[in-house]
């Protein structure tokens, strides 16, 4: 169920960004205005090189746009320093990466509990094995990432992003490096958690399909939207 | 047989193959490695600076240790002044001698005697004089100040005999060339600084600065007394160029003539064994450090390799998935390793081989030996044999891993680490590889049950280390998680998989534990130099009192201050001939007790058993013996040479060999600073010789330094002859050369721990792309700065205090050891000491640690993230 009483979500205003020094310096994002009300999946498509994962980054604060406005769950991103954006995402937003990104020596439950920890949290490991167990891996807690499956790993890491209970989560292609049955084991766990949890989902996928499976679909290309539609 | 076969993967086929298809496979694996390393040598740099230090360490000991024996074997004729010199003690060689002398070659004879110098003022010091004849030097080159015939120096001139003397001597008594002074009873002119003496290493350490003068001036002095300490040397230069068998025959010659004289025979092959054993006793010790450093490399070479091998993996894999065995996968990586290992050698021994030119010519000068210095080819060898070894011992456990790198793994994201043991050949190769080195280290070892205990000691001390890391890990994990998250995370990562712990524990705990113990020894040495012996020692020591004086001597002390306290015993000088029958140069002793075999002694007689000793076997003669004569010894020296009650020593005493019975053992405090001897014999053993006495003083109350110098000024007027030395004095300049000593040994171990800190900076960097890759993640869940800092800080520190805690028990057991048991002193914790090496360890390791992590805190974290 949408809400679009409160703030929205995401508020991207003529949102530039770029990257590099020189001439070897790309203009990525040249303007992008998205605006995503609370409790909406939208699918972010286009093109490698459009900018789709830089956008998702500028969204996730890991990315500082150079121009325009960037408002995230009412915060707005440019006015935080880098460990306000830190604080800000532990509490705030949840990623899935395509690559995991698990720290390969902790183990499932410490992974799992670290944005809990470093947000204070005086449960954060009952909480942390909850979350597991709430992805089907209450079984191997104790297990280290090289341990684990793809999907397994996969499954740690959505249980990670959503631990601290995120307003937004935020996934980059988080069937990328998984089979297709285990990719739509997780996407059916990522839609299901996310609607048990009221959060907003971005989602950055080439998979059209998959896209289709969200409330709205937006298509980049260039660094501009290019097109903005609802799916159902 | 190809190195693919050598390494395991041997079917029959290849153990058939030829000769040209292990060319082929050389030349193969040749080009992999040179495609390989045209890609840089980094994640190596530490690997080869360890073993370069190593490497570069022992070539430099054993270079310099070389040029200075060859230098002393080439010079020996220059050092001894002659090919042959015959020393007798306390008297002059006989007409018979001389006449037997002076047909053999070119006599020259040359005395030793210890004086006293007394300056107008008063003041006096001792001096080691050198009465020399009309020919010195006969070979060499003697260096004054100013620069003129040494006869023309010494010649008496207007009743006046003329001196030269050490530098130190003109200092001490504030003189300045041409000033006279009174040596014995004569008056002397010192009319030039003595700078370069050829033949000074001949004549041994001495009490106090050189005094050079000649011989009728020394015979003018009035102090060749019977019973005198004086040392003459008879010095025979045969004619022409002598080969070596001519100075043995005359060695032989003189022994057979004369086995009664009990002289000392140096041969210019031996000119100066004192000297030839320090300089042994000295590389032994340097290479020690030298080894300890290449030890701690090991680790580094370890670690660097473990480091390799985990990067080469999806490498390693995709040439098994091209069809490479694991044998040709190992031969390939150890290969490259050892082509590192070469190149480091190779820094190592130019480095190393360079240093004696560097040494002799900046230092050159001070050394009384011309010194040639030459390419060592030995020392190279044997550098790059231990450079290679040590490569190997440390290196072949983890590339032996490198063999079963499965190529499934490059179908899953990533590679993980892999922990098991290798293949039991790898394991046979590393063995015999440690086995290699321990070998070469104890063959080449001066002292080979040191070097024995060194092994041991260092294996011990790799596995205490390895014990205390895998402790504190155990321990970290079993702890409760501390309720603040930073304090989590810096626990959870002392024991998490590819933690530091083991690392900095065993690299950093070495180069402590060494630390601690020196700063520990030297403290406690120079506490007891400067504190509790110099309280209860007695103020002076007395030598060669002349017999018809000694009671005149105790009246006039006690008439100077009542209230002092005096002890005099007889003194001779003797020299042990044989032990149980068996000539003495070729009885076996242990080492702690040779040196009693080597040149005269000290030796007295006495009715009472001295004081500071106790009879632990046998018996003490009674009052009045005039049995067969008697000796007691002590027993460090009687357990050293292996006697019992009941064996017999021979003595050579006054040129008369007397045979002696032991009739007891004893144990001696030598540090109560009584007067006591190894050797105390029946006083009927001597009944009738000529000898001096030898004296102490002890003050009531604690004197002061004019009190002193007062006292001594008075003895030197009253007794000429008479040599005083303040102990005061004596325990000053030992404390000094403590303090120089252990600084030279500090200078030397910072070898080890520059090698220990460079370990440490490698397992701290190996593990730091890891560490920028959990801090992206962890700054991707919410981490700030402040957070990731104080947990990398807790973490660092509380290795850094672990660390520290072992080295500071294992340094300050291994100092307690030392200073207890081999030193027999009392020990002092020294806190100062422990405090200073715990705030090393704590700063080393977090501000190594924090550097590499220092970097990422400020970065965002998205560049990474495209990277990962």
């Amino acid at each position: 169920m949408l809400d679009r009483s409160s703030p929205p979500a995401i508020l991207l205003d003529n949102v530039h960004l770029s990257l590099g020094q020189g001439p070897s310096r790309v203009h990525i994002l040249q303007g992008v205005n998205l605006l995503i009300p609370r409790g909406e999946a939208v699918g972010l498509v286009g093109p490698s090189g459009s900018g789709k994962s830089t956008l998702l980054m500028v969204l996730a604060g890991l990315e500082r746009a150079d121009q325009g406005q960037v408002s995230i769950d009412g915060q707005d991103l440019l006015k935080l320093d880098e460990d306000g954006l830190a604080r800000f995402r532990g509490r705030r937003i949840g990623i899935v990466f395509q690559s995991f990104h698990l720290i390969p020596t902790m183990t499932a439950l410490e992974n799992v509990a670290v944005p809990l920890e470093l947000g204070g949290k005086a449960n954060a490991f009952e909480r942390a094995e909850q979350e597991l167990q709430a992805v089907g891996l209450g079984h191997r807690l104790s297990h280290y990432p090289g341990q684990l499956s793809g999907g397994e790993q996969q499954r740690v890491a959505l249980a990670r992003a959503l631990a601290p209970d995120p307003a937004i989560l935020v996934a980059d292609e988080p069937t990328g490096n998984l089979d297709e049955a285990t990719g739509n084991q997780i996407i059916d766990l990522l839609f299901k958690l996310k609607s048990e949890r009221g959060a907003t989902l971005v989602l950055v996928t080439h998979d059209l399909n998959l896209a289709k499976r969200c409330d709205r679909m937006v298509r980049i290309r260039a660094g501009l939207i290019e097109s903005d539609s609802m799916v159902r | 047989m190809t190195l693919e076969a050598l390494a395991g993967e041997a079917t029959p086929a290849r153990k058939a193959s030829s000769s040209w298809q292990a060319i082929q496979t050389i030349s193969r694996i040749l080009r992999f490695v040179k495609r390989d390393l045209r890609g840089g040598i980094k994640g190596f740099g530490i690997f080869i600076a360890c073993i370069a230090i190593g490497v570069g360490a022992i070539t430099a000991v054993g270079s310099v240790s070389r040029t200075l024996t060859d230098s002393l074997a080439r010079e020996g004729r220059v050092i001894l002044g002659a090919d042959a010199a015959f020393v007798t003690i306390q008297r002059e060689a006989t007409a018979e001698e001389l006449q037997w002398l002076g047909t053999k070659g070119k006599l020259a004879p040359v005395a030793y005697l210890r004086g006293m110098v007394r300056a107008d003022d008063g003041n006096a010091v001792l001096v080691e004089s050198k009465a020399v004849d009309s020919l010195w030097p006969a070979h060499g080159k003697a260096v004054t100040a100013p620069s003129l015939p040494i006869q023309d120096l010494l010649a008496e001139r207007d009743g006046v005999f003329g001196a030269v003397a050490d530098p130190l001597l003109f200092a001490r008594l504030n003189l300045k060339v041409g000033d006279t002074v009174t040596f014995g009873e004569r008056r002397i002119a010192l009319r030039a600084e003595l700078i370069t003496e050829p033949d000074k290493l001949a004549g041994g350490i001495g009490f106090g600065p050189r005094l050079l003068l000649s011989e009728a001036a020394l015979r003018a002095s009035g102090l060749l007394q019977p019973g005198s300490l004086m040392r003459w040397s008879y010095r025979i230069t045969l004619p022409g160029e002598a080969e070596e068998t001519a100075v043995q025959a005359l060695v032989t010659d003189a022994k057979t003539a004369f086995p009664q004289a009990g002289w000392d025979i140096r041969s210019r092959m031996n000119a100066s064994p004192q000297f030839s054993k320090q300089i042994e006793r000295f590389t032994q010790f340097l290479t020690l450090i030298g080894l300890t450093a290449l030890m701690v490399g090991g680790v580094g070479v370890a670690n660097a390799t473990q480091g390799f091998v985990e990067r080469k993996r999806p490498d390693l894999a995709t040439l098994k998935s091209l069809g490479a065995t694991g044998g040709f996968v190992f031969t390939l990586s150890l290969t490259q390793v050892l082509a590192l290992a070469l190149l480091g050698s190779l820094i190592g021994i130019v480095v190393g081989s360079a240093i004696p030119f560097a040494l002799v010519s900046v230092f050159g000068h001070l050394l009384p030996l011309p010194l040639n210095v030459q390419w060592q080819g030995g020392e190279v060898l044997r550098g790059l044999a231990y450079g290679l070894l040590t490569t190997l011992a440390f290196a072949v456990w983890p590339l032996g891993r490198a063999h079963d790198v499965p190529v499934s793994g490059l179908f899953r994201d990533a590679l993980e680490p892999d922990n098991r043991w290798p293949r039991w050949r790898y394991i046979l190769m590393t063995v015999l590889a440690v086995t290699a080195l321990v070998g070469l280290a104890i063959v080449f070892a001066w002292d080979r049950r040191i070097a024995m205990l060194y092994v041991a000691a260092a294996a011990a001390a790799f596995l205490l280390l390895r014990l205390v890391g895998v402790g504190v890990m155990r321990l970290a994990r079993r702890l409760p998680r501390p309720r603040q998250a930073e304090a989590r995370l810096a626990l959870a990562n002392l024991h998490r998989p590819g933690a530091l712990t083991p690392s900095v524990v065993l690299s950093l705990g070495l180069g402590l534990t060494l630390l601690v113990a020196l700063g520990l020894i030297d403290t406690n040495l120079r506490q007891q130099l400067t504190g509790s012996l110099a309280a209860k020692a007695p103020s002076f020591f007395f030598m060669d009192i002349p017999n018809a004086d000694a009671n005149r001597f105790d009246a006039f002390l006690k008439s100077q201050d009542s209230d002092v306290t005096i002890e005099r015993v007889p003194m001779m000088r003797g020299r042990i001939i044989a032990v149980k029958g068996i000539p003495a140069e070729t009885y076996k002793a242990s080492e702690n007790a040779a040196w009693v075999l080597e040149g005269d002694r000290g030796i007295t007689y006495a009715e009472q058993i001295p004081a500071n000793s106790r009879i632990i076997r046998g018996e003490w003669w009674p009052v009045g013996y005039r049995g067969r004569p008697l000796v007691s010894m002590t027993r460090e020296i009687a357990e050293g040479l292996g006697l019992n009650l009941g064996d017999e020593i021979t003595v050579n005493v006054l040129g008369r060999n007397i045979t002696v019975q032991i009739a007891s053992i004893r144990a001696v405090e030598w540090t109560s600073f009584g007067i006591n001897f190894v050797m105390v014999f029946s006083p009927n053993t001597f009944a009738g010789a000529p000898h001096t006495h030898l004296a102490t003083l002890t003050f009531a109350k604690p004197p002061a330094s004019i009190e002193e110098s007062k006292l001594a000024r008075a003895v030197s007027l009253a007794f000429p002859a008479v040599s005083s030395v303040r102990i005061r004095d004596v325990l000053q300049t030992a404390s000094e050369w403590v303090g120089q000593l252990t600084l030279a040994m500090r200078g030397a171990s910072a070898i080890a721990l520059i090698s220990s800190i460079l370990v440490l900076a490698g397992a701290l960097a190996a593990g730091q792309a890891a560490r920028i890759k959990d801090a992206v993640v962890m700054k991707t869940l919410g981490a700030t700065r402040r957070q990731l800092f104080m947990a990398y800080l807790m973490e660092y520190g509380l290795l850094g205090a672990v660390t520290a805690v072992f080295g500071l028990f294992a340094g300050t057991a291994a100092a307690y050891g030392i200073i207890t048991q081999v030193m027999r002193l009392p020990f002092g914790m020294d806190w100062s000491v422990a405090f200073s090496s715990l705030a090393v360890a704590l700063l080393v390791t977090v501000i190594l640690g924090l550097i590499g992590t220092w970097r990422i805190l400020g970065q965002k974290p998205a560049p990474y993230l495209r990277e990962l």
